[in-house]
């Protein structure tokens, strides 16, 4: 570098003419180009020093020339023509140099709609916009990109035959959504399936022990209210909830199985020791599950004096079932069942109420699974 | 191993069977305009108890653990679910044979006996249990640990031999 200093400037060839320099510009402008990396990087100098440019950066082209053989070939065309015919312009304006680099401008066309159709992320350093490679052209000098190069933000996708044009984000959140989708299919197991279930029925349940408690107090209330006070009106009770007692015993022991049921599941009745410990200690399900199974043994009790009340005629016609001065008699342990019904219906559902998310069944079906994990992920037991 | 659909498919099947036969034990007793409504109602709920029961033990035969020959330890672990449900087969049979005896000349008859009356609330109480029992099988039988090998059936496995 001493000795660079110097020495004195070139001298500039003289204007060329013959077609002798061709060969040797160009080979200059190639490894010119190879060298470069990016323009952000070379114009400075050049503007500053156009022709004494030339050493140092061929120099450098050769040194870097084997490790940026791959930015080479990734490397825009209309960078690179641009470029060239610019040095062109500015050093050898010559038409033959022209028709050099226009033959692989048409190659590199051609290979890269297959570059993008392989991969939907495009790189930035790998688009220009033709503007900025314009405007370029036009100053006189070569000056730093302001507005950085961004992918095209349309995509075309092919449906039905036909190319339509899709957005780039949209496009992958779909096929992101579609892999979420399918992971979260693969990954549901019968376990889940099985506690799906369990829990859609606890919900279901959790409302029919409202809805039972409620219906037993209104079916008492109507009971208490047709029967008049003492029973003074019994006939007209009959009368009025003969059409009623079927549906009534029918609903009523529909809605004390379901509730029975998930009384049940709550305490975990097959598993006796957990069974009978929660009857022991009081526990809310286990005294629910007590209420709802005496309720329902009493229910059903009832299911004579439920079709007595349903066939009912006055003891005065033919054929009645109903003598007269027995009708006090058949209602009223009839009415204090009902009653019970309610009452024993009512304190469950404040039992259960008291811990709603109480269920054993799904705490042991739990345990248990991770208890003992398969054998495939711990290994072989010796 | 036990597919999700398949199983999702069974269970389903399972309770709309179960279903069917609490709305017929519920509302049987309302649906007797005609004799022959009855016994077509009591005749399909009978068949389903028997399809529950042999989906029951299909699945019990698909398990890694019957495959293993280990049947005793699925009975004992579901021995409350088969008892039931045969004795509730049993119950509901007789119990529709009973009243539609009684029933099958004029179904406005008031048909209660005391003996009626027990086996009725006998077969509907047994009801409500299999309900719960089978209900509870069906969901334990999701479980993958019968299905695969695991320390779990391994140690049953020693307990049975022991």
């Amino acid at each position: 570098m001493e000795n660079a200093r110097p020495c004195p400037p070139r001298v500039l060839p003289p204007v060329p003419s013959g077609s002798q320099d061709e060969v040797p510009l160009g080979r200059s402008k190639r490894k010119k180009v190879k060298g470069i990396h990016s323009l952000d990087i070379i114009v400075p100098d050049a503007v500053r020093r156009p022709f004494e440019s030339i050493g140092p950066l061929t120099s450098e082209a050769q040194d870097a020339a084997p490790q940026r053989k791959r930015k080479k070939k990734k490397m825009p065309l209309e960078l690179e023509s641009s470029f060239t015919k610019q040095n062109g312009n500015f050093l050898y304006p010559e038409p033959v140099e022209e028709n050099l680099t226009r033959k692989p401008r048409k190659k590199v066309k051609k290979t890269r709609p297959t570059e993008s159709a392989n991969e939907l992320g495009v790189e930035d350093e790998d688009i220009i916009e033709e503007e900025q490679v314009r405007g370029s052209e036009q100053q006189p000098v070569f000056s730093a990109p302001v507005i950085a190069s961004q992918p095209v933000s349309k995509v075309f996708v092919e449906k039905n035959r036909r190319f339509q044009a899709a957005d780039r984000n949209d496009l992958i959140k779909t096929t992101e959504n579609i892999d979420v989708f399918l992971d979260m299919k693969s990954s549901w197991t019968t376990k889940d399936v099985a506690l799906s279930v369990h829990h859609g029925f606890r919900m279901v349940s959790l409302f029919t022990h409202g809805f039972l408690a409620g219906y037993a107090i209104w079916n008492v209330i109507v009971i208490y209210v047709l029967g008049g006070n003492q029973l003074s009106t019994a006939s007209n009770l009959l009368q009025q909830y003969k059409t009623l007692a079927y549906p009534a015993q029918s609903l009523l022991y529909l809605l004390l199985a379901i509730c029975t049921v998930s009384a049940f599941d709550r305490i975990d009745l097959a598993k006796a020791l957990v069974a009978v410990r929660g009857f022991l200690t009081l526990n809310p399900a286990a005294v629910a599950s007590f209420l709802y199974f005496v309720a329902l043994v009493l229910s059903l009790s009832q299911q004579m004096t439920g079709d007595r009340i349903n066939l009912y005629t006055p003891p005065s016609e033919n054929g009645s079932l109903w003598t007269p001065g027995t009708e006090e008699e058949i209602l009223q342990p009839w009415m204090v069942v009902n009653l019970v019904i309610a009452l024993l219906v009512g304190l469950a559902w404040l039992f259960l109420s008291y811990r709603p998310q109480l269920d054993y069944s799904e705490e042991l079906f739990n345990a248990e699974i991770e208890d003992y994990p398969p054998l495939d992920k711990e290994g072989q037991v010796s | 191993m036990l597919q999700t659909n398949s199983y999702s498919l069974v269970l389903t099947l399972q309770f709309l069977l179960l279903l069917y036969d609490l709305f017929v034990n519920s509302f049987s007793e309302l649906l007797r305009m005609a004799p022959v409504i009855q016994l077509v109602l009591f005749i399909i709920q009978d068949i389903a108890i028997l399809f529950n029961v042999i989906i029951i033990f299909l699945m019990f035969f698909n398990t890694f653990v019957f495959q293993a020959g280990l049947i005793n330890l699925l009975f004992h672990k579901f021995k409350g679910t088969i008892v039931l449900s045969a004795a509730y087969l049993a119950l509901s049979i007789f119990f529709h044979i009973w009243v539609m005896n009684l029933r099958w000349r004029n179904s406005k008859y008031f048909v209660w006996t005391d003996g009626l009356q027990a086996l009725f609330v006998f077969q509907r109480l047994v009801a409500v249990l299999y309900y719960y029992f089978y209900k509870r099988t069906a969901v334990h039988l999701g479980d993958p640990r019968f299905y695969q090998d695991s320390l779990w059936l391994r140690k049953e496995f020693a307990q049975v031999h022991s």
